[in-house]
């Protein structure tokens, strides 16, 4: 069976429509919150241009976006609605990808696809429009380097997740960076996820 | 008036917006990472840019809200649609029952960041609700038309250090 983008989204949509009397999100093993971009994108640049070193600004922003993603996806591929609308339509263990990027697009992180994907050693996700690269650019101007940190971490922690330690020993096992980005005028954003070198 | 909540967060192909603006769905593992990084990387800085980002994104949001809806135009409804906002976002409930234009109390018996930073961390020994703050104070900013910092909010009691609920207090800087 193909992976059926619009049925997850169409899930994580109505799913993100439920609350419980205490105004918490529960869905997909996690709890939701809805946030403006401009929060995000004031937290992470402002976070980089207060901290100074812009290096290890990035470093720390990826790292919090690879733990998330890892957490994330993990309470998201252990959750009863994955078991109900994502889990009949994997063949593979590699279409679990495909689904953590459906339900990246349904969290509005930006139009995600698959570029290439090769088990164990590499994968390669572009994005457009994603909601940092776009709020750089609106507030900064044109970047000297990618600026998509938490979609870079995201990514890797998809091949923590699937060719990693068992959970919760596998992350940070692959390593992402950001070859393109449409902050710094690229066509698209582009994150290469390998094997993190010992 | 009524609001259909659901009619006002909509998709456009790949972005999500809540009455006009566009927002991301991001979960406790995002949202406490990102300020246990900013805590332990910038000390107090940290927690105030999140104040910050926080006030401002909800001056914007209320701010745009109340465009499309002119006929919310009194305190106590502009109240209460700030409390529902907070709620639809799966933020938790906030409680404006002792407030005014010169301030007063703020009471948050749950909400997002409690829960998340508990499930995530454990307590805290210091009160930690800096987004609450911060939104708290940009969303009074536009129902009592002030400018945004109009409002200081601290938290006297926290949930994340165990208190029974969240309680603020609003003063004018």
């Amino acid at each position: 069976m193909a992976i059926d983008t619009d049925k997850i989204v169409h899930a994580v949509m109505h799913g993100s429509r439920i609350r419980e009397e205490k105004g918490i999100i529960p869905l997909f093993g996690v709890y939701l919150s809805m946030i403006s971009v401009q929060y995000y994108n004031r937290i992470s640049f402002g976070f980089e241009k207060k901290l100074g070193n812009d290096a290890l600004a990035e470093k720390l922003l990826v790292a919090a976006g690879q733990e998330c993603g890892y957490a994330t996806f993990q309470g998201i591929r252990s959750s009863r609605e994955w078991d109900e609308v994502v889990r009949p339509m994997i063949e593979r263990i590699e279409d679990q990808i495909y689904c953590f990027v459906s339900i990246a697009i349904a969290f509005g992180w930006g139009d995600l696809t698959v570029h290439e994907l090769v088990p164990k050693e590499k994968l390669v996700i572009r994005a457009n429009a994603s909601y940092e690269a776009k709020g750089y650019l609106d507030a900064y101007g044109k970047a000297d380097s990618g600026k998509c940190y938490m979609l870079r971490g995201v990514a890797a922690a998809f091949m923590d997740l699937l060719y990693g330690d068992e959970y919760p020993d596998g992350c940070f096992q692959y390593t992402s960076i950001e070859t393109h980005c449409q902050a710094k005028g690229d066509l698209h954003c582009e994150f290469v996820a390998r094997k993190t070198a010992p | 008036m009524t609001i259909n909540w659901p009619e006002k967060f909509a998709r456009k192909g790949h972005e999500i917006f809540l009455s006009g603006l566009p927002i991301a769905l991001h979960c406790h593992h995002y949202n406490m990472n990102l300020q246990k990084t900013l805590e332990s990387s910038l000390g107090n800085d940290g927690s105030l840019l999140i104040y910050q980002a926080a006030e401002e994104s909800s001056y914007d949001g209320l701010t745009s809200f109340l465009e499309h809806f002119p006929k919310i135009n009194t305190v106590k409804s502009k109240l209460e649609l700030a409390s529902t906002s907070y709620q639809y976002c799966g933020l938790g409930i906030i409680n404006f029952s002792q407030i005014g234009p010169i301030g007063g109390r703020i009471v948050s018996p749950h909400s997002h960041h409690v829960t998340g930073w508990l499930a995530k961390f454990g307590k805290r020994e210091n009160p930690g609700c800096f987004f609450s703050r911060g939104w708290i104070a940009g969303a009074l900013a536009v129902i009592y038309e002030k400018p945004l910092g109009y409002y200081r909010v601290e938290e006297l009691e926290c949930k994340m250090a165990l208190a029974r609920e969240c309680i603020f207090e609003v003063t004018k800087t």
